[in-house]
């Protein structure tokens, strides 16, 4: 469902994805893991149409349509869902009328018609109540004064909401606490499905005893240079990422 | 007895006549109030761009404008129901092209304590306080600084005629809105209206009064004045809506008086005028004072939307908060002034102003300038002024959740300008000014 091939991407002058390779068909969970700065957000971003990146080579297809074509709006109609590492506040826009906005915008999009005001609600408070959302998070302002914690685990529930067919989570495990760790990735395995790709990004092995991956990559310096089973990230919490380097090393 | 100045000014023209018909409003006394208003007015006639004080305020469009008496015309309900805020549930007073309408007010049955009329029933009723109150707030006098321009607020004097008077006495809370709706319709003929508004508060008195400002068609100048006296521990919520016609001029003077420990809130939004223009002064003369300045302001098409607002720190331990917001859309323009002073005794004052405008094209433009003049050495006033275009990252998290561009910038635009709003506690009115203000931004 998703084809990244060579992609090339810097910001201003700088180069910071080098040749970026990455298949996820349906139904698999890939993980990608690396060092702070070596380009994680960034392909996160690119995928979910930010333009403060050019890409200056190399292609990504996503339901057999060029994604990088399309305005971030057709991207998540047409599935694509990226949790942020750094959730944006909205302040005077609460979080039911942003969601209302966004399910029926992606409706829209569907040729699907527009929810009813009940059955929306009905849907948002089933969500909110796997999620264990406080009711009166959805009556807030979107993000505004939220927890670090609380806010990683609104987009879960925007996830949940909106039933992307692609979800990309970037770090959506760091600040979280142990039992809203459980939460969010109960809420992810509840998406799981054969005909969803998920993407998780993260720094900690312990995530993906919750979300068990059948992939893991390792992004360093714009490139993925390893590849694996879930093993893989076992073996990176044990030894770090210097292992790695020799490697590369070895075989230069 | 008219020079040949005052004989040309377009706001005095008929003024003989216009006193011969508004004499017959209100008690003699006020004769003293329109003669001294004239005769300051006079001095200095229409300002122009090189009055400091209207440099972003062009007047020269009503020179040639006749402007004449404004009574005669008559309103449906039906017309004011249709109004934006014509059907809010409260003690209404409605005056139209400043004429009062008994027919469309509706303000009997008040509790004990409580008078909601007009300002000749009020001095009647209660000459003292008139007296002691109206056009006795409004004035610089013995105020720092020498910046402010009067003008307006003697010519809105020297027009005196009808008005809407408030009084609530010692510790009575008036639990129903009040709403005092200002009216304009310009048939054929231009003309000047002087809307007035006195409102006194005894001490520990409460209420709620939303003052409305709208135009349903043609070329006017409305010159409204408003008066705030607050006693001790009073407490008083100043939503004011401004929707005159898109050639209408609106030059407004709020003028309040603080003592100790009262709380005076002003929501202040502007949607209305082809020029529009309103000062809110408050005067602190109390301790533990809370005075809250909000305003709201969208400007499309040509439209000038000017603010400016002063508040006199004369006593210790007050604070302020003043948020004043602006949208402009087209070719609108924006100007905001705020002014903070802090006398010498008004130590431990803490003051915040800050001011926002979003731009939404390349050609509306906002012009801020806050002045804090400060005399006292242990205070903390802070002022902050923010001039863009709507957020960036807000918009990609809008539209990465689906919603397409220009729904994303509304809905961003909108909430920009409700946070405003929300502080308006009148539930109807608050729903009344959302719905006006969705529809200006469509
Ligand atoms: N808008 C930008 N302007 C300048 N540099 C940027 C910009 N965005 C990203 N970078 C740089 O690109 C590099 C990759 O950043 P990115 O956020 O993708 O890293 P990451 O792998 O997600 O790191 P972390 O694990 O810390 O989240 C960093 O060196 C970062 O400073
Ligand atoms: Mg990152």
């Amino acid at each position: 469902m998703l084809e990244i091939t060579n992609l090339h991407a810097r910001v201003e002058e700088k180069e910071i994805l080098k040749g970026i390779n990455l298949t996820v068909r349906p139904g698999e969970v890939h993980a990608i893991m690396g060092p702070n700065g070596s380009g994680k957000s960034t392909l996160a971003s690119i995928l979910a149409g930010k333009n403060d990146y050019e890409v200056t080579e190399g292609s990504v297809e996503f339901n057999a349509k060029d994604l990088l074509e399309l305005d971030p709006e057709e991207r998540a109609g047409e599935g694509l869902f990226l949790a942020f590492q750094y959730p944006v506040e909205i302040p005077g826009v609460t979080n039911t009328y942003f969601l209302r906005s966004a399910l029926n915008a992606i409706r829209k999009y569907r040729g699907d018609s527009e929810l009813s005001p009940t059955e929306f609600m009905k849907h948002i408070k089933s969500k909110a109540a796997m999620m264990e959302l406080d009711s009166t998070m959805l009556s807030r302002s979107v993000n505004e004064g939220f927890s670090g914690g609380e806010k990683k685990r609104n987009e879960i529930f925007q996830m949940a909401v909106l039933e992307p067919t692609l979800c990309v989570l970037d770090e959506t495990d760091s600040g979280l606490d142990i039992d809203a760790l459980k939460i969010v990735s109960n809420g992810v395995n509840t998406l799981r499905g054969p005909e969803r790709g998920v993407l998780v990004i993260t720094h900690y092995q312990r995530l993906l005893n919750y979300i068990v991956p059948d992939f893991v990559h390792v992004l360093m310096g714009g490139r993925i240079v390893k590849s694996g089973g879930r093993e893989l990230a076992l073996e990176l919490e044990e030894k770090g990422y210097g292992f790695i380097e020799e490697e590369i090393a070895a075989k230069a | 007895m008219l020079d040949i100045k005052i004989a040309n000014d377009p706001l005095l023209l008929d003024y003989e006549d216009r006193v011969r018909v508004n004499a017959v409003n209100g008690p003699e006394w006020f004769s003293e109030i329109r003669s001294k208003g004239f005769r300051a007015y006079s001095e200095f006639g229409v300002p122009t761009i090189r009055d400091e004080e209207f440099k972003y305020f062009p007047l020269n469009g009503i020179s040639d404008w006749k402007l004449g008496h404004p009574y005669g015309v008559t309103l449906t309900r039906e017309a004011l129901e249709a109004t934006g805020v014509g059907k809010i549930d409260a003690v209404t007073l409605v005056f139209i092209n400043g004429e009062f309408s008994p027919e469309l007010s509706s303000y009997d049955a008040l509790p004990e304590g409580v008078f909601v009329g007009t300002l000749a029933e009020g001095a009647e009723g209660f000459e003292q306080v008139v007296k002691d109150n109206l056009a006795q707030i409004a004035t610089y006098q013995g105020k720092l600084g020498s910046t402010n321009d009067p003008r307006f607020v003697e010519l809105n004097n020297a027009l005196l005629s009808e008005g809407a008077f408030v009084y609530i006495q010692k510790n009575q809370t008036l639990e129903r809105p009040i709403h005092v709706v200002f009216v304009n319709r310009a048939e054929e003929k231009r003309f000047t209206v002087a809307p007035r508004l006195l409102v006194v508060l005894e001490e520990n008195a409460e209420a709620k009064l939303l003052e409305s400002h709208i135009g349903l068609g043609g070329d006017y100048l409305s010159i409204p004045v408003a008066e705030v006296r607050l006693a001790a521990s009073a407490r008083f919520e100043h939503d004011r809506f401004q929707q005159e016609t898109l050639s209408a001029y609106h030059i407004s003077n709020t003028f309040v008086h603080q003592e100790g420990k009262s709380v005076y809130t002003s929501n202040n939004v502007n949607f209305g005028g082809k020029s529009a223009r309103n000062d809110v002064n408050a005067y602190v003369n109390g301790e533990y004072a809370e005075t809250l300045l909000n305003g709201a302001n969208v400007a499309t098409g040509d439209q000038v939307l000017d603010n400016h607002t002063r508040i006199d720190h004369a006593l210790p331990n007050c604070q302020s908060f003043e948020i004043y917001k602006s949208i402009l859309k087209d070719n609108g323009v924006g100007v905001f002034n705020g002014k903070i002073f802090v006398y010498e005794d008004a130590q431990k004052t803490d003051a915040k102003q800050t001011n926002q405008a979003i731009l939404l094209s390349p050609t509306a433009t906002m012009n801020t300038k806050p002045q804090l003049e400060i005399f006292a050495d242990d205070v903390k006033c802070t002022h902050g002024a923010t001039i863009g275009q709507l957020r960036d990252d807000a918009m990609f998290y809008l539209r990465a959740r689906g919603v397409p561009k220009a729904q994303a910038e509304a809905i961003l635009v909108y909430a920009f300008a409700a946070e405003v709003l929300d502080k308006v506690t009148i539930e109807e009115a608050k729903s009344a000014l959302e719905a006006v203000l969705f529809e200006k931004l469509a």
